[in-house]
């Protein structure tokens, strides 16, 4: 047992879905780092430049460093409001000047020379970012570098990066959803014809074996050309086997032919009781045998014509007259009454003409040979303007319904001991089928047994479009 | 019923004085105040916040919370916040609630971790200016305000904003000679925050008062009481920059003094409640909670301090009909900007130069 394969489908959804949902993944990690350094870049402003007030208000006043510190310094710091505020501010001599004497930002003192910094540490227990400025002071009484540190707590700037995050992460699934949303109904179009091209084969007749050509997607194309390649070989094939099973059935009439003849001087010899039943049996088989080997010739004819012959407009009680005529000889033979009721006009529909007559004289034949013991009526009726029926109606006991499928089939035909219809109904049933139309049977009535030739007036046409 | 409101009167009259282990720091004074249904919890609050004020609202929240014990100790703000920071630093359990009308304290405090969080609860509906990292809450406003001496002061000369009292200050200065009252802000903190904020309001205005109140030879007094007392003495005809709680309390009392709200500006300042990081054992958070709450506000301001957010002014108060409505009135938002006032080279400039102009001006001028 072969595993089961997920549908392209759900493979196409599954793996667009995975690479969204990576996408997605390292989305949200950008956005948090995004975030965060787009917190810290915004805050780290505003505690440089709290800094640099601060610095700006340091002053020399009676030859000691005084610093009043601005307001506006803490005022932009309360913008981070829930978040705690450490400061310090150095004197030259590395002693605090004012603030609080713990903070330490350790060797970026010295790196705050070349520019103002922020750093990263800890106060009180909390982790903090320090903004670092380092101002020169020269004055005759005190010159040399002021340092200014002013930290804060990272309450603001991580809801600030929370915030700006969740921003992206929202954007971003909404944006993973739409593509998956657009992937599906892209995958749905993109395997439509996929489908139609599935629905195409299912609807195909089983006999139908010429070259597949529905419009496909050049990527399907390799898959039709390899069902038509195989069924080029299967057309070969079969056509290979009709052609021996007809010429089979033409190299063993000759023979045949011969042994009828033989037959027929035999039974005129004179044989007494058994011998003669005998003989009259052996003929018997003979006949049979004869016809057996016309019909297949004549069904590899039909199936040759529908398949190959294009179609012309027939007139079908010309058809059905012209097979009454060839099956008087054997109405004569039972004394059966033959009627004809047709319209006076001809009644035309697009088929085969061979195939068609074929088709009717086997009806016909069968219904003389097996049913009417007395009367045989052939009707052409148009029940509505695409359809022409050909109805043969007998006064015989007709088939039992059991039996209807399977003598429609190809040598479904009742075994030989009830003298066998032979291919006479799957003949005609194909016939009717090649003409868009179908065999049915209508079971014995007041009128007696019917056979029902349904022919669509488009003939082949009708079919396809149906 | 009655039984247990006389056995928490006499609670409340057990006041004990105690000096204070660190030695040379003013007294705080202990009160306790008995569980009326029996001692099943103890809350340990230290407050700088006078108890005639703070009385009412314990004993509203004895009412509640009858099983409820509260030790009550009284300080000078700067006393408080010096033993709060001690008991931060060395994590001792010394209190399980703060009060103090120096906010900027319990904001320093707070910056310093000191302070528990306190999240929901009634603070949660308080305006973002009167709480900070939902640790130090505001629970009252304290305008504050100029109070006059009915009697003896000339209706025209009734200051209605800080413009028109220099203007009066300079213009009639043999009048108000001596007669001015302010904080000593050398020894008062809520003194010291109202006047950095004049500072910070009007930079001109109150140099231009500064320098008025300083050539009238202005009497500098550590607490509003002694300023109220000399002003319904008539010692004093103005007293400048006081608690509009205690002054509302003392002219209710009957004393013959007029409060005004000056028009231009009036400072709003909350007093502060912040629960320690290293509590004392007790639900301070209760009690908190109740001060915040619809029900302890309304008891604050119909009981204790008289003025509030959203109501009018009391009666007999000029000024703007409503404090915050008006746009006169200025709170002091509770924030890190506060750290500022705490700053001790800025504080100690400002304080200087205050000096300057209050008593060094007086004493040239005197001379």
């Amino acid at each position: 047992m072969r595993r089961r394969e997920p549908s392209l489908f759900r493979r196409l959804v599954l793996a667009i879905g995975a690479v969204l949902a990576a996408v997605a993944v390292a989305l949200v990690a950008a956005a948090w780092s995004w975030g965060r350094t787009a917190a810290d870049e915004a805050y780290d402003r505003v505690l440089i430049g709290a800094a640099l007030q601060i610095a700006e208000a340091v002053a020399v006043e009676d030859e000691r460093l005084v610093v009043d510190l601005p307001v506006a310094a803490f005022e932009m710091l309360a913008l981070a409001e829930q978040d705690r505020v450490f400061y310090r501010v150095i004197g030259v001599d590395g002693a605090t000047i004012t603030g609080a004497d713990d903070l330490d930002v350790g060797g970026a003192l010295d790196r705050a020379r070349r520019g103002p910094l922020v750093a990263i540490g800890r106060h009180l227990g909390e982790s903090v970012r320090i903004a670092v400025v380092s101002r020169a002071v020269a004055d005759p009484a005190v010159s040399g570098r002021v340092h200014v540190l002013v930290a804060q707590t990272e309450g603001a700037r991580a809801a600030l990066a929370r915030r700006l995050a969740l921003q992206v992460v929202g954007l971003a699934a909404g944006l993973g959803l739409a593509g998956l949303i657009g992937a599906v109904v892209a995958v749905r179009v993109g395997l439509a014809p996929l489908q139609r091209v599935t629905q195409a084969l299912d609807d195909r007749d089983p006999n139908d074996l010429t070259a597949f050509d529905v419009a496909m997607p050049k990527e399907l194309r390799p898959f039709a050309g390899a069902i038509n390649h195989f069924m080029d070989r299967l057309t070969g094939r079969m056509a290979l086997l009709q052609r021996f099973i007809a010429d089979a059935a033409h190299q063993i009439r000759t023979p045949l032919t011969a042994l009828t003849a033989q037959i027929d001087l035999l039974s005129r010899g004179d044989f007494e009781g058994r011998d003669r039943d005998r003989v009259q049996r052996i003929r018997d088989r003979a006949d049979e045998l004869g016809r057996l080997t016309n019909q297949i010739l004549s069904h590899a004819m039909v199936i040759h014509r529908t398949d190959t012959i294009g179609f012309v407009d027939v007139d079908v009680v010309a058809v059905a007259r012209r097979a009454l005529r060839e099956a008087v000889p054997a109405s004569l033979a039972r004394d059966v009454v033959v009627a004809l009721e047709a319209p006076d006009h001809e009644v035309v529909v697009s088929g085969e003409p061979v195939s068609l007559r074929e088709a009717l004289a086997n009806v016909v034949d069968n219904a003389i040979r097996h049913g009417a013991p007395g009367r045989l009526t052939v009707r052409v009726l148009e029940p509505d303007s695409a359809t022409v029926v050909v109805e043969v109606e007998d006064d015989g006991p007709g088939i039992p319904p059991s039996a209807w499928e399977r003598v429609t089939t190809r040598f479904g035909a009742p075994t030989s001991g009830v003298d066998g219809t032979g291919l006479g109904f799957a003949i005609a049933a194909e016939v009717c089928r090649a003409h868009g139309g179908g065999l049915d049977f209508r079971a014995p009535g007041p009128g007696g047994f019917t056979v029902v030739l349904r022919l669509a007036r488009g003939g082949g046409e009708a079919k396809e479009a149906a | 019923m009655r039984g247990r409101a006389i056995l928490s009167a006499v609670a409340a009259l057990l006041v004990v004085t105690i000096l204070p282990a660190t030695g040379g720091a003013r007294a705080a004074e202990h009160t306790l105040f008995p569980a009326p249904a029996g001692e099943r919890a103890r809350i340990v609050v230290r407050a700088a916040a006078d108890l005639t004020v703070m009385r009412p609202l314990i004993r509203d929240f004895q009412a509640l919370r009858p099983e409820v014990t509260v030790d009550y100790h009284d300080y000078v703000t700067n006393d408080l916040f010096d033993e709060a920071a001690a008991a931060c630093r060395t994590g001792a359990p010394h209190a399980d609630l703060l009060l103090s009308s120096a906010v900027d304290h319990l904001v320093e405090l707070a910056n310093r971790g000191c302070a528990a969080a306190h999240r929901g609860g009634a603070g949660a509906a308080l305006p973002a200016w009167a709480k900070w990292r939902d640790e130090v809450f505001g629970f009252t406003l304290e305008p504050a305000v100029i109070v006059y001496n009915r009697d003896l002061l000339a209706p025209d000369l009734v200051p209605a904003s800080h413009h028109h009292l220099a203007e009066i200050l300079r213009t009639r200065a043999d009048l108000f000679r001596g007669r001015v009252g302010t904080y000593d802000i050398r020894l008062s903190g809520i003194g010291y925050l109202y006047a950095f904020f004049d500072l910070l309001q009007t930079g001109t205005t109150y140099g231009r008062l500064l320098e008025s109140m300083g050539r009238v030879g202005t009497v500098l007094r550590c607490c509003t009481d002694q300023v109220l007392d000399g002003v319904a003495r008539g010692e004093l005809l103005i007293g400048y920059n006081l608690l509009g709680s205690y002054a509302y309390a003392r002219m209710k009392a009957g004393a013959p003094i007029g409060i005004v709200l000056p028009r231009d500006y009036t400072l709003v300042l909350a007093r502060g409640a912040m629960l320690p990081k290293h509590g004392a054992g007790g639900d301070g958070a209760a009690f908190l909670d109740h001060l915040l709450s619809p029900r302890g506000q309304a008891v604050g301001r119909d009981e204790a301090f008289h003025f509030s957010a959203d109501g009018a002014l009391p009666p007999g108060v000029e000024g703007p009909a409503s404090m915050l409505g008006s746009g006169a009135g200025r709170p002091i938002a509770i924030g890190p900007a506060l750290l500022l006032t705490q700053d001790r080279m800025r504080r100690a400039r400002f304080i200087a130069d205050w000096s300057r102009s209050m008593i060094d001006m007086y004493a040239s001028g005197a001379r």
